[in-house]
């Protein structure tokens, strides 16, 4: 056995999950303010690398501002979808208000190649090409860039979290009544959830995007993610942390063990197994919380 | 004088209904050979439709303001499928009632339903460089037109290449990273039988569809420690094998690809990083080409152009223009045949299977079809990116065609036994 490829794979893998892990973290943080579960991720993301090539490349900006005005446009669009779509829904299933993030998520699949062209589009965000050796071990430049920066995004989320602000999500979270009776302004904090959730995933389109280009396959990020959510928990932001890195792996070395024996296409199948077996075994999650219902 | 809205509505009624009146005479009057092109302008083959079509449309501008060929025009009817097979079908039959004699859905699951349909109906049905690689076999795929070297002929070809570089295959590795799709295992087994043919040892990498993530296939390929790589796949999967060759240090001049890799992939993958790779080419790229020049001036410049000019020359336009120009050479000699007609697929099928020689004023190499062979001699050449353009590594040539015809026959004779 090529221990240095399981090696590479392993810290390749875990680089991997953590870009994954960042997708997923938004919709972690619009199921903890509001109960649902935003299919639409993907599409965000795919939208936020659109927006920031149409920005650098249209625009003539450099790239740093472009990312910038990319990621506040993107707040706002977070903002604009719970205000103008969302928000209408209350008082409805809690499925419509999911399935109203899936036809956004199916609208914007469509709509934005058409708006922008379906060719895949070049995002240079100044990575160098240049693999990096650790001994014999080959890291991914591109990947390693990316799973640091999407950790640390995932880290400030959590110091959100954590804040004044977090505290009245959570809240809103546990309860919107009893939010409303102490004075919280519910929606405000739904619509900054959806806001911070669309520049995650804004952030984590301009990794990808500048991984693979900017194409419709950027909205494919949602099954990743979805698995991540599972399995972490989906109110847990550690969880999307810890479930980034076990899929990563798993699936890099589902590639390289597992691949060789039964002719290839395992790498999209350990998301869906995760899915099966954490909704069977433990379906809130490693870290998600149990809500009992006292009747 | 004011209009009130009863007359405004009756008004526009009226005209609807007279409008198409003197138009459809004039079609009627006008002589047209229709030509159905149903393809997937918004789905998988979106990469690359759109120049492919341009180069095709403004092909037939250039032919039909030259006043046509014999008096007829060529009628291009552009639909977009999305690479659905219902809504491919269902283009196919409207086509076929208004009297198309070719179809070229330019998509291999969309040409690969529509055999049975064509085979039946008698309509010639165009598979550019993609479709069933056996289709090849005139005797026993009639109105199946690849009319350019299959993919069987593209790995030989690439083989062959890599034979003369490094004189003697004998102990070497080849890998082959490729979309886990018919379309992406279509090589494997010329790979594999040219192995055990000149002493190489093959192996395959399959990625997942689209292959947007091919991070742990390729420290795969680099452990494997491979002489040469051939990446097989489509739009996001080749610029992403590409990026990951680079990035995980992959000689550059020792890595190439199926037809299907563009100036627009180089791009995203970068210019300069990626200089070296290889590529097969079917018809020569850029604006040089006679040919193209002759768009530029005659077409293009006179504001008549389907598309953005930027896109004149790439290799994609250029194929479009290829195989617009080898259907042209088809109507030609259909013509020379059988002046009167009557304008039918078996009419045009006459002609599209006895074309000579053609090289489209040297845009392609030379090509010669048969009710035998279809595939026209599988000519090609290797080309390798200098950073800013692809510039010949070869001149036109072909290789290995016993192998891909045993391939070709075992493949076909299994479709006349199975119809599949």
């Amino acid at each position: 056995m090529d221990y240095l490829l399981l090696g590479e794979l392993a810290i390749n893998g875990a680089l991997v999950g953590l870009m994954y892990a960042l997708v997923a973290a938004g919709i972690v943080l619009v199921y903890k303010t509001s109960g649902l579960a935003n299919l639409a991720q993907g599409a965000i993301a795919m939208m936020g690398a659109y927006l920031t090539w149409a920005v650098a490349t249209g625009l003539g900006a450099p790239m740093a501002l472009a990312i910038v005005l990319a990621l506040a446009m993107m707040f706002v669009v977070g903002l604009l979808i719970e205000r103008l779509a969302l928000r209408r829904m209350a008082g409805q299933p809690v499925i419509m208000a999911i399935m109203l993030t899936l036809g956004l998520e199916i609208m914007l699949r469509g709509l934005l190649p058409g708006v922008f062209g379906a060719a895949v589009k070049r995002l240079d965000v100044g990575i160098p090409q240049a693999p990096v050796f650790v001994g014999e071990l080959l890291v991914n430049r591109a990947t390693l860039y990316g799973g640091i920066i999407s950790a640390g995004v995932i880290l400030v989320s959590m110091l959100i979290f954590n804040s004044r602000l977090g505290v009245f999500m959570r809240a809103v979270s546990d309860d919107q009544t009893a939010s409303w009776s102490v004075g919280i302004r519910v929606e405000r904090a739904i619509a900054v959830a959806w806001g911070l959730a669309a520049v995650t995933a804004t952030v984590s389109g301009i990794l990808w995007g500048s991984t693979q280009g900017v194409d419709w396959s950027l909205s494919l990020l949602l099954i990743k993610a979805l698995a991540i959510a599972i399995l972490g928990g989906l109110d847990s932001i550690p969880g999307v942390l810890i479930a980034g890195l076990i899929v990563g792996v798993a699936e890099s070395l589902a590639t390289g063990l597992i691949d060789p024996l039964v002719g290839g296409g395992t790498r999209d199948i350990v998301a869906s197994v995760i899915i099966l077996l954490t909704l069977l075994i433990k379906p809130h999650g490693l870290f998600g919380r149990e809500h009992i219902e006292r009747v | 004088m004011t209009l009130n809205r009863r007359d405004f509505v009756a008004g526009a009624a009226a005209i609807g209904l007279a409008a198409p009146l003197p138009l459809g005479r004039a079609l009627a009057q006008e002589k047209v050979i229709r030509l159905g092109m149903p393809q997937d302008f918004t789905r998988v083959y979106t990469f690359v439709t759109a120049e492919y079509s341009q180069g095709q449309r403004d092909y037939f501008t250039l032919i039909n303001d030259r006043g046509g060929i014999n008096g007829h025009k060529l009628l291009a009817e552009v639909s977009d499928h999305g690479n659905d097979v219902p809504r491919a079908i269902e283009a196919y039959e409207r086509l076929k009632q208004q009297g198309a004699v070719l179809i070229d859905p330019l998509s291999t699951p969309v040409a690969r339903a529509l055999v049975p349909r064509a085979l039946q109906d008698q309509i010639n049905m165009l598979t550019t460089l993609s479709g069933r690689s056996d289709a090849a076999d005139g005797s026993v795929f009639p109105y199946v037109m690849p009319l350019s070297p299959n993919y069987w002929t593209q790995a030989g070809i690439l083989v062959d290449f890599f034979r003369q570089q490094d004189k003697d295959l004998k102990g070497k590795r080849i890998v082959l990273v490729h979309i886990d799709t018919p379309f992406g295992r279509e090589p494997l087994p010329v790979f594999q039988a040219l192995g055990k043919k000149l002493g190489y040892e093959f192996q395959a990498f399959p990625y997942t569809p689209p292959g947007n993530d091919q991070s742990a296939i390729w420290p795969q390929v680099r452990r494997a420690r491979p002489d040469w790589v051939v990446f097989w796949g489509a739009g996001v999967g080749q610029t992403v094998a590409l990026s990951e060759a680079v990035r995980n240090g992959i000689r550059m001049d020792r890595v190439s690809s199926s037809v299907w890799l563009s100036e627009s992939d180089m791009e995203v993958a970068g210019k300069s990083e990626t200089k070296g790779v290889l590529k097969f080419e079917a018809c020569a790229g850029g604006r040089e080409p006679k040919l193209i020049q002759e768009i530029l001036k005659d077409v293009v410049g006179k504001g008549k152009g389907a598309g953005p000019e930027g896109k004149v020359g790439t290799s994609y336009y250029n194929i479009g223009v290829m195989m617009a120009a080898i259907i042209t050479e088809g109507v030609r000699v259909a013509f020379q045949k059988a002046p009167n007609g009557p304008v039918t697929g078996p009419w045009l099928n006459e002609g599209l299977r006895a074309i000579t020689n053609f090289t489209a004023e040297g845009l392609m190499p030379p090509m010669t079809s048969t009710k035998a062979d279809h595939q026209g001699g599988g000519r090609g050449r290797v080309v390798r990116w200098d950073g800013a353009k692809f510039v010949p590594a070869t001149d036109w040539f072909t290789a290995n065609q016993d192998l891909v015809w045993d391939e070709i026959r075992k493949a076909s004779a299994e479709f006349k036994a199975s119809g599949k």
